[in-house]
Parts: structure tokens; C-alpha cells; sequence
């Protein structure tokens, strides 16, 4: 991690009446520090990355209050850390991104749920779904429901998250039950601030230890405790929750002056309800709506009296719930079916069943609603106006337009060392025809986009390994599954290597080694470069301590070795695992790195040489082979200036950071001669300036050319 | 006070700094007591996609709302947009698209620059998406367009675009909220304070006075290189007038290329089809020029030989004058473009024996030159020289074999349609590039000819539709096939 947080875990510091200022995920990080937690983990992920990261740098500052942190090696480990509340009154919390991260962790959560917590325990999961989602589509809610943890979707405003988030610790020791609070991606980049509290000091920590463990058999789970366990749930758990939601008001209710519609909506989605009843005139810019609103905090589990009592009396109420299935929907109809009322409840009809609801699709779906309600007292006139605007912007937009534009995906960065890696597979299949690519999570799962369009299949975050554990027997020419170093840690290096030299599969890993977990922010992984005290494990040495016997370091820039490299993998007659460990840093960590020392010695006068590449526009025909083997950023297309010709020509920009991976796939592939390798010498000295006159007369250079003498 | 909130969109590129604009408007709000919201949706660490930023400031200040607070969206809504800022054009075409932008409303700031995508690079030919129609509909759309390009000159180019965004915004003074509140933001946000400052003030007039011009497409070409005899130039006179920029460019591109007599052969060849209509004989002729100067070893060294070229490296490298730039040449020849410059009996030699074991012919030879080196710039200026000795050489002498059929092919061609010829000439921009897009190129020329152009001629009939539809298959996928699946016989095709 090259970033400082300094300016974060300042804001953490702040103690009762001060402002604190800053995005949503480090308003909730506060909140935490607040409710005297004692220990905190998690595994990185958008958009909670900045949770660890902040709290990974302020290790002094958590060790001043007692707070335990790490770094977890996976979710489950993250989820595991909270048996501590189990048997001790000791607050803890985890994070991660869900649902991918949830799924990882379930095992342990099923077990935390079962067993029940005497101390708070909160989990805190980024629900990536939508717009800017890096995951498959699904929610948090159905985990919930299943190990019967309660559901938290607070409404985005700092204040009251912060608020809900100790409400939540309350609640989870009120009902020995996890709880888990849900933020959705826009709600943890919110940028907004609050009035903070002091930072509490837990009373156990590691400031203050346990003596003595408590043992009690109903807390295992295991037979016959589980049985006790699952009826404690029902008869004590959940009727302590309902209660508790009930009594502190978690859930709001905001008044408004048509009595015969309401909108019930989770929390997380107010403001975007809010927004849409602005757009059609029905409320103020305060939030002062003329329709009712129940603003479910907490989506599980529903309180009946809350539901029956806000729908009582009313012709319709639209409930509003983002994604699959219709959960809320579904209770609330049972719900006000058993008790006897005639609500009509309207939801997934006006809203789509699945994908984000944005603020079109609100607007779509609350005009929907109400004008299909038709309530009395309203004025209906010009409810639909805002929506039918948006459609004609967009009508005219695409008229004007004259077809749809051309998608623009994240994808490697420039320089970036895993681009190079798929060259080679691409200039490797010109020689032995497609191939079957198990990808993995990780920056490197871009691949399967253009230009490389590699990549069959992804099924989890370090198991590119093992899913090609059934593609391989079945396959004519070997399978190469491709792993980040991340991915290894996470749990590649049991569920893919062991599992393949146990199984004895005949595979082709690669493994990247960019030195972090990249795509989640560069966080530090066991085998990153060492700081401080930490341990360092080279992902060749653990796999040489497994028993790999085939394992080939390569520098990634070098395509041609990279390639030759993996075609020995593939044709070699040596079964077993063959790993290729592509190491090259993270450019983004790199530059991060070499810029502010480039600066610094030029500033200084001190010499330093800048490379960077290019492309003779007069040699380039057009054809951008280069760029369909690259995809570098910066190789990008400008007019050709050869009259005679029509086709742009391919060129390199200014965000050139030198890595050459362009010249070196003109170079294996053997496309062409127009690219070049420019060194700069900036701050030349003396023979620089020397050799340069007599290199200048020789070229016959014009003499303003030649280097002045200062 | 229940006035609106403004809403803003940033439209931007992963890594365009969107994030620090929005931290500055931010800044900026507070600073001036306004309650703002700001959200992202930046998604993973990677760079390159796009994103956006949307940001809501309430018009009234908290001391005048007391304790009041607005309840902002956090996502931005369609035909309901004040301020539009865009760091890159096709990403302001797409908020135009996505109903962000609306006649009555929307400032539009934009960066007109363009910034491809993947999609828009990888074609074999031209993949751009169409920057006049995109700009138009930005225009359109837009209450106030402010649109401006940076990368036009060198004074602006290196400008911290999203600070120069920052302060058109500021100059359009929609946002209750005064400069130096603005500049309190930047400093306060301590990222290279002094320099975006600059970029800010900058910005500051375009918003306020608009740009200083206009936007024009680009136009970019080369001087012309090589002049023409007397002669040459009289007889280029004898073209219609319409083909004269073309035939001129070809007579001092194939002088510079070769010789004049060089350039005399090309008039010669072209005068059989002076009397064609504009499109074939324009066609013709700019094919015919391409072709005779096809690349080989000996242009591309001439070309990387000479001064200007070194000029414009160091400009592209952005060397200022007292830096001295080293060039390093990437080339990789391969046995067959060696052979290509030898002497016929030579070359054809060299091209048997390595054509009798693959690994033979897949060799090539990987070769770094330094050109700003005194030896490498020798060594280029040496292989240049031997353009003397190209008219005996293997390749020469096959391509004037080639052409020669081509052109009878197409004169072919026009006696049974102008149509017909106009495709059999522009067929031969399948030769282009070098290696294997070089060699693709001349199978897939010579397939068509034999598979659409031979078979029509024969049985006199007008092949243009088939042929241009087999010249899209060809550059629709380098693998060719596209093309395999258009000339694969069938009932229905000739």
C-alpha cells in the first residue's frame, strides 16, 4: 500500500460535538470505534476496501483504544474472528463485499448464527449490485433469512447510520444474534458528515484481558446444542428482535397528507424514493413527502404491528426493494393476509424484478404507482411531466445521436504487467489453436474483454485452478487456469494446488504476481515486499514446499520467453502441475512509487532518464494489429498524415509510462517496424551534452537543435 | 427555503482525477456554507472505464436553514441535470445519451478531446465513433454547450484537465458559491496546489468568455516530401482536375521513393485509365501510388533516417531543446523480407531454403537499432542508400508483375461498370502492413480475385455488390473468417 490515510484516521480521532467529515464507509468505520468495539476484520473488497485500508495504517491509533485488527485471510476468516463474541461480552465486527464475500463466510456464519453472540456482533457487507458492480447480481437478504441474522439497510445519512450502527450492537446483544448492516455501493462513496462522539474504550481488550474462558456446551454447535439452538432462535431471538426494532424505533415513519397510498421502502433506497417524489412536485427538497413512508432500517425481520398498522387504512402501498427475489414483497403480503386487510400491495408490477433501481427507473416505477393508485386529494396533473422529460431527452439524444455509443468497460491500466501475460496466450494460440482459459477474480479477469477475449470460464475468487479440475479430463489439449496472487492467498493455494497435486490433475496455472491484491486497492498480501515485522512468503517457495515440481518464473514484459515459456507448459511430456509465475509489480504501485522520486531528483538537477515508446506514423499502414494484441491505453489511433491513405494510424499518447510491452509484442509477433524507444535524458550532463553535438552533426540535425551549453 | 438543489454530473475516465473534482466542488460548497452530496460510483482500482460522479448543492446556506437539512439524491436523474462535465467527448455523448443533458436546463462543460475505446481501436480499419455527429448532439442538447479542446495547443495540452473543469464551472456562475472559495478548495485539498490553481484561472475564462475557438476536425498531414521535374508536373497537368491532389502527392511521394522514371511509370500507368470517371480513376490512382511504393527494409530506413523524423520524436517524446533523446529502433525482419531486397536470384534462393522447414520460415530477426547512435544512424542511412539497386530486387520485381495484373483486372473491369472497377481497384488496400499482415493481406487479395473477380470477368457480368462485400469480410477479423464464410461457394453466388 503506497497511499497515506493520515488525513482518515484523523477524522477517526475525533471526539463529542466535533464534525466529522468524509465519505459514508469511513462514517461507519467511526461508528464502530464509538460502539467500543474491541476487534475488527475483514477482507477487501469495493466499497469497503477503505474501511481496512484506513484501519490497516492506523494500527498505533486502534492499539491506543485497545482495538484489535487484521488483515483476514479470507472472509471466512474474517466471519470466524467473530466467535469471540460468542462466549465473551466483547463487541466485534467484520467486513467485506457481498455477496461473494458473504458466500465465503457462510460456513462460519451459520455456525456464529446457530451459536448465538453474548457480545455484539455486527457484520458490515458492501452490497455490490448494480451500476459500477464488479460481482454477479444478488443480494445479501436471502443469508439473513437463512441463518436468521438480522438485516440492517440504513437510510444513507450519516447521522443516522452511524446511529443505526450502535442501535445494531444493542439489538444483536438484545437478541444473541449477528447482525449484519448492509451499504450499498453509492452509499459508502457518500461524501457528508455528522456530529461524532467520543471513541470508547472496550472494556476487554487488549488493553484489559480475559483470565478465564467460559465453556458452555449450548454455545457448541453441535448435536444436541444445535436442536436447542434453532428453537431458541424462534422462540427468544426473533420475538427479542421484533421487540427491540419495535421499542427503539429503528424504523421510521414519516408522515405524510395523503392517507390513502403509502410507500414502504428499504432504508437504503430512501433518497432515491425522496428524489423521485421531488422530480414529480410530491415532496419538498426537506423530505417533506405527501405520501406516507416506512422507512425499513432494518429489512429483516419485518415487525407485523408496524407493517399492519402503516398499511391500515390505506388502498395501496408501494413496496420498494431492489433486486431478486421479491423478499419484502412476499412478507408483506402474507403478513397483511393473516391479518385480514385488503391493502393492495404494489411492487415488482411498477418496478423491475431485477438490476439497480436508478433514478430513472424510480421515477418510472413511483409515476407508475401513483398514477395507477389514483389517489383522491392529489393533483395528478403533471405527476408523469418529469418522467416523460426524461424519455424525450433520451429520444432526442439517440436521434441526434444516430445509433448507440460504443461501451467503455474498466480494463488493464496502462503499463499494467498482466496485459503482457495475455499476449503471449494470444501469440501462444496462433500456434496451437484456441485454448481453454479457467479465469479467476482479479484485475486479470479484464482478459475475457477486448481486444483478448480470453478467459472460459469464472467461478470464484482463487478457483481458476480448480474449476479446470472437470475441464481438463475432457479436454484434448490442456487447460491453462490463471490465479492472481491474491486469489492464491485467499484460497487457491488448498482448494486449486493441493487439490491438484492431490487429484495428480494435468494443469497449467499461472499464477500473477503482481506483489498485492490489486483490483481490490493494492493491499499487502504474505508474499508482498516486506514491511515492518510482517513475515514474507514468496508464492514459489510455498508452492516448492507443496511439491510442485515445475514451477517457471517469468518477468512478464518479456512476451516471446512468456510464451515460450507457457508452450513448454502445454507440450511438455511431464504431467502434474506446471506453474508459470508471472512476476512483475503492479504499475499503478509502481508509479505511485517512481513518480514522486523522478520529481524529486529533478528538482534536484539530479539526471534522470524518461522512456517512453512511440509509433512512425509514416511506417504505420493502419492494420492495429499492435492494438489487438495489447490493449495498452495509451496505444490508442490519431489521423493518418499520409494524404494518399484513409485508415487512422496507431499511436502512443503521453500517458506512455514506458513499460514497452508494445514494442515487445511487435516484436514476438513480428507486426512491424514502426515503433520506437525514446530515452530522454533529462538533466544531462556533461558527456550527454558532449556525445549529443557530434550525434546531432552526424544526423544533420539543423544547429538549434544541438544542445546548448547551459 | 425550499429552493432546488443543483445537481451535478461528472462524467470521466477511471483516473482522470473525476474524484479530486468532485472532492474540489465539495470543498468548495462547504466553504461557502452550502449543504452538499457528493457520490461515485468508481467501482474496482483499475483505470481506463467510465465513470461518474454526482454531486447536489442546496442553493440556501445552513445558517439560513437552520437546522433543516435537504434530503439529496444520490443518483443523477435524466432531464434533470444543471451542470454537465464531462473530462472526454464520447463520455459527454454518452450523458447526452443517457437523457442527462436537456435543451432547457443543462450546462454542458466538456473536454471535446477524444480518448478511444478498445472497441473503437481494435477495428482493421476505422472502428471511430463519428466526433462531429457527438459533438453536434452535444450542442444541441445542451442549454449552454461549452465546449473546448485542450490537446490543440501546446500551451493548454499539459494543463491538469480536471482543474481547468473546475474553473469553467466556476465561470459560468450557475453554483452560488465565489472563486476563492473555489481556491480555498484546492489548497485546502493540498494535490498540487499551485499548478491546478493556474489550470483553474485558465478554466475560469472559458466559462466565463466561453473558448477561445472553435473545435475543428483534425487535419493532420505531412509536409511534402520530394519534388517534381518541370515535366512531371506538366504531365500531371494532363489529369482532370479533380485527381490532380492525389496524382501530384503520388509523383513526389514515388520520386522521393524511388526516382523519377519511377514517377514516370506511374503516369504512364495511370494515363490508360485518364478517361475514367472521378471515382475509379481517383481510386485508381491512389492505389496505384500505395502500391508502387510499397514498404520494404530500404523505406522504412529511409524514412527513419531522416532529420525531420528525429525533430519529430523528440516533439512527440516531449524532449525540450537542451535534452538530448536517444531513439532505439524496435525491428524484427523476417528471412523473407531480407530476401525480398535481394537481388532476384539471390532472394529467390534465400526463399526456397527457407521454405523447406517451418522453422526456417518462421524466422525472424530480432534487431535493435540505435538510430541517434553515430553507428545505428549509419546503418540506416547505408540500407537506405541501396534503393538504387531496388529495381532488381525480388519483391520489385514481383509487385510490378502483380500490380500489372491488377491493372488489368481492373481495366477489365470497366467495360462492363465503373462500379466494378472502382471495387477491383480499391481491392488492393488488402495489401498493406508488414509480416503477417502483409502476407494475410495478399491471400485474401489474391482469394478474392480468383474466387469474385476472375469467375465475373469471365462470364461478363457486374461483381461490385459481392466485392464489396467480400473487401468488409476481409477487414472485419484478422483471422479472415469472415471472408472464408463470403467466398465459400454457394448456389446463390456466382
Amino acid at each position: 500500500m503506497e497511499r497515506s490515510f493520515a488525513k482518515e484516521i484523523e477524522q477517526l480521532r475525533k471526539g463529542e460535538g466535533e464534525v466529522f467529515e468524509g465519505e459514508g464507509i469511513m462514517a461507519i468505520t467511526k461508528a464502530l470505534l464509538q460502539a467500543g468495539v474491541s476487534y475488527i476484520g475483514g477482507y477487501q473488497g469495493a466499497p469497503v476496501s477503505h474501511l481496512l485500508d484506513v484501519l490497516s495504517q492506523g494500527q498505533g491509533f486502534l492499539g491506543e483504544l485497545g482495538v484489535h485488527f487484521e488483515n483476514s485471510a479470507n472472509e471466512a476468516a474474517a466471519a470466524a474472528m467473530l466467535a469471540a463474541s460468542i462466549n465473551y461480552p466483547i463487541r466485534g465486527a467484520a467486513t467485506w463485499k457481498s455477496t461473494v464475500g458473504t458466500n465465503v463466510a457462510s460456513d462460519a456464519l451459520s455456525n456464529l448464527a446457530s451459536a448465538g453472540v453474548v457480545g455484539g456482533a455486527m457484520i458490515i457487507v458492501g452490497e455490490d449490485y448494480g451500476e459500477g458492480a464488479s460481482i454477479i447480481q444478488e443480494r445479501t437478504h436471502a443469508f439473513a433469512m437463512k441463518s436468521q441474522m438480522w438485516l440492517m439497510d440504513p437510510r444513507p445519512d450519516h447521522g443516522r447510520m452511524v446511529e443505526l450502527i450502535a442501535k445494531g450492537f444493542e439489538l444483536s446483544e438484545a437478541t444473541n444474534t449477528p447482525v449484519i448492516a448492509e451499504f450499498r455501493i453509492r452509499a459508502c462513496h457518500l461524501h457528508g458528515r455528522f456530529i461524532a462522539k467520543d471513541n470508547v474504550k472496550p472494556a476487554v481488550s487488549s488493553l484489559s484481558r480475559l483470565s478465564e474462558p467460559v465453556f458452555n456446551v449450548g454455545r457448541i454447535s453441535l448435536p444436541p446444542s444445535t436442536y436447542l439452538q434453532e428453537k431458541h432462535k424462534i422462540e427468544v431471538r426473533l420475538p427479542a428482535a421484533l421487540d427491540f426494532i419495535r421499542r427503539e424505533k429503528l424504523n421510521e415513519h414519516f408522515e405524510g397528507s395523503c392517507k390513502e397510498i403509502g410507500i414502504i421502502l428499504q432504508g437504503g433506497l430512501y433518497n432515491s424514493v425522496v428524489k423521485a417524489l421531488q422530480q414529480m412536485g410530491l415532496a419538498d427538497a426537506f423530505g417533506g413527502s405527501e405520501i406516507p413512508i416506512l422507512c425499513l432500517n432494518v429489512t429483516y425481520p419485518l415487525v407485523p404491528g408496524e407493517v399492519t398498522e402503516f398499511c391500515a387504512g390505506k388502498t395501496a402501498v408501494l413496496v420498494v426493494e431492489e433486486g431478486q427475489p421479491d423478499y419484502l414483497e412476499q412478507a408483506l403480503n402474507a403478513m397483511l393476509r393473516k391479518a385480514d386487510l385488503q391493502t393492495v400491495i404494489v411492487g415488482k408490477s411498477v418496478l423491475p424484478m431485477g438490476g439497480e433501481y436508478t433514478a430513472s427507473v424510480m421515477l418510472e416505477g413511483v409515476t407508475k404507482f401513483i398514477e395507477g393508485a389514483v389517489p383522491q386529494g392529489l393533483d395528478l396533473k403533471g405527476i408523469g411531466a418529469a418522467a416523460e422529460r426524461a424519455r424525450i431527452a433520451k429520444r432526442d439524444a439517440a436521434a441526434l445521436l444516430g445509433g448507440p455509443l460504443p461501451k467503455r468497460p474498466a480494463g488493464f491500466c496502462v503499463g499494467c504487467p498482466e496485459r503482457p501475460v495475455f499476449s503471449a496466450i494470444k501469440l501462444l494460440e496462433r500456434d496451437l489453436g484456441k485454448i481453454h482459459i479457467a479465469a479467476d477474480i482479479g484485475c486479470h479477469s479484464f482478459s475475457t474483454l477486448e481486444p483478448f477475449n480470453l478467459g472460459n470460464s469464472i467461478l470464484g475468487y482463487g478457483l481458476g485452478l480448480s474449476s479446470s479440475a472437470g475441464v481438463t479430463p475432457n479436454f484434448s489439449k490442456r487447460v491453462i487456469s490463471v490465479m492472481g496472487d491474491g486469489g492464491f492467498w485467499h484460497n487457491g493455494l488448498v482448494s486449486g494446488v493441493a487439490g491438484s497435486l492431490y487429484n495428480q490433475q494435468d494443469s497449467v496455472l499461472v499464477v500473477m504476481n503482481n506483489g498485492y491484491t490489486s483490483a481490490t486497492g493494492q493491499q499487502s498480501i504474505l508474499s508482498s515486499k516486506k514491511e515492518g515485522n510482517r513475515p514474507r512468503v514468496t508464492i514459489e517457495k510455498a508452492l516448492a514446499m507443496m511439491g510442485v515440481g515445475w514451477i517457471r518464473p517469468v518477468r512478464n514484459y518479456s512476451v516471446g520467453k512468456m510464451k515460450r515459456v507457457l508452450k513448454e507448459a502445454m507440450t511438455t511430456t511431464e504431467k502434474g502441475l506446471k506453474v508459470v509465475i508471472a512476476n512483475s509489480e503492479c504499475q499503478l504501485a509502481v508509479q505511485r512509487r517512481v513518480k514522486p522520486l523522478a520529481a524529486k531528483k529533478l528538482a534536484a538537477g539530479e539526471r534522470v532518464v524518461r522512456t517512453r515508446y512511440g509509433v512512425d506514423d509514416e511506417v504505420c499502414t493502419g492494420d492495429h494489429s499492435c492494438i489487438r494484441l495489447s490493449g495498452c491505453p495509451s496505444l490508442t489511433l490519431k489521423d493518418t498524415p499520409d494524404p494518399l491513405r484513409r485508415d487512422p494510424v496507431a499511436h502512443v499518447n503521453n500517458e506512455c509510462v514506458g513499460c514497452g510491452l508494445c514494442a515487445e509484442v511487435a516484436d514476438a509477433a513480428a507486426l512491424c517496424p514502426s515503433f520506437w524507444r525514446a530515452d530522454v535524458v533529462q538533466n544531462p550532463g556533461f558527456l550527454d551534452r558532449f556525445l549529443w553535438r557530434i550525434r546531432s552533426w552526424v544526423i544533420g540535425l539543423p544547429k538549434a537543435q544541438v544542445a546548448p551549453a547551459e | 427555503m425550499t429552493a432546488k438543489p443543483i445537481t451535478i454530473l461528472i462524467a470521466a475516465l477511471g483516473g482522470e482525477g473525476g474524484g479530486l473534482l468532485a472532492d474540489w466542488l465539495v470543498g468548495a460548497a462547504m466553504a461557502s456554507d452550502l449543504p452538499v452530496q457528493s457520490t461515485s460510483i468508481p467501482g474496482v482500482a483499475q483505470r481506463t472505464g467510465a465513470t461518474t460522479y454526482y454531486l447536489e448543492i442546496h442553493p440556501g446556506t445552513q445558517a439560513m436553514l437552520g437546522g433543516r437539512r435537504p434530503v439529496m439524491g444520490l443518483y443523477p436523474a435524466p432531464g434533470d441535470i444543471d451542470i454537465l462535465v464531462s473530462s472526454e467527448l464520447l463520455e459527454a455523448g454518452r450523458a447526452v445519451e443517457n437523457g442527462y443533458v436537456t435543451p432547457d436546463q443543462t450546462i454542458l462543460i466538456a473536454a471535446a478531446h477524444r480518448v478511444y475505446a478498445t472497441i473503437e481501436k481494435m477495428d482493421m480499419e476505422d472502428g471511430r465513433v463519428d466526433a462531429s455527429r457527438v459533438l453536434e448532439a452535444c450542442r444541441r442538447m445542451a442549454k449552454t454547450p461549452l465546449l473546448f479542446d485542450l490537446t490543440r495547443s501546446s500551451r493548454t495540452r499539459a494543463l491538469p484537465l480536471n482543474a481547468v473543469l473546475l474553473g469553467a464551472l466556476a465561470g459560468t456562475g450557475r453554483l452560488p458559491v465565489e472563486e476563492p472559495a473555489f481556491e480555498q478548495a484546492i489548497r485546502q485539498r493540498g494535490v498540487a496546489v499551485e499548478p491546478n490553481l493556474a489550470a483553474f484561472r485558465i478554466g475560469l475564462a472559458i466559462g466565463a468568455k466561453g473558448p477561445e475557438s472553435d473545435i475543428i476536425p483534425d487535419t493532420g498531414s505531412s509536409p511534402a516530401r520530394g519534388s517534381a521535374s518541370a515535366s512531371l508536373a506538366g504531365a500531371a497537368r494532363d489529369f482532370p482536375p479533380a485527381a490532380l491532389p492525389v496524382v501530384e502527392e503520388a509523383i513526389r511521394r514515388l520520386v522521393d521513393y524511388q526516382d523519377e522514371s519511377y514517377a514516370r511509370l506511374y503516369l504512364e500507368r495511370l494515363g490508360k485509365v485518364r478517361d475514367y470517371p472521378e471515382a475509379p480513376l481517383l481510386e485508381i490512382a491512389r492505389q496505384l501510388a500505395l502500391w508502387m511504393a510499397y514498404e520494404d527494409v530500404i523505406r522504412v530506413a529511409q524514412v527513419k533516417s531522416r532529420p525531420e523524423r528525429l525533430e519529430r520524436v523528440r516533439a512527440e517524446a516531449r524532449a525540450r531543446a537542451d535534452q538530448p533523446v536517444h531513439v532505439t529502433e524496435i525491428f524484427k525482419p523476417g528471412l523473407d523480407e531480407i530476401a525480398s531486397v535481394l537481388p532476384r536470384g539471390l532472394g529467390r534462393s534465400l526463399r526456397n531454403w527457407a521454405s523447406r522447414k517451418p522453422s526456417r520460415a518462421a524466422l525472424h530477426i530480432p534487431v535493435r537499432i540505435r538510430s541517434t547512435g553515430v553507428f545505428g544512424h549509419l546503418l540506416l542511412r547505408f540500407a537506405a542508400g541501396l534503393r538504387g539497386s531496388r529495381p532488381r530486387s525480388l519483391r520489385y520485381i514481383e509487385e510490378q508483375a502483380t500490380l500489372e495484373t491488377w491493372l488489368a483486372l481492373v481495366e477489365q473491369a470497366a467495360a462492363i461498370g465503373a462500379d466494378f472497377a472502382f471495387e477491383v481497384a480499391r481491392l488492393a488496400k488488402l495489401r498493406k502492413g508488414y509480416g503477417d499482415t502483409w502476407r494475410r493481406g495478399q491471400v485474401n487479395f489474391s482469394a478474392i480475385v480468383a474466387g469474385i473477380v476472375e469467375p465475373a470477368l469471365a462470364a461478363k457480368v457486374n461483381a461490385a455488390p459481392q466485392l464489396r462485400e467480400a473487401i468488409s469480410a476481409a477487414v472485419a477479423d484478422p483471422e479472415s473468417v469472415e471472408l472464408g464464410d463470403v467466398l465459400r461457394p454457394s448456389p446463390a453466388r456466382l
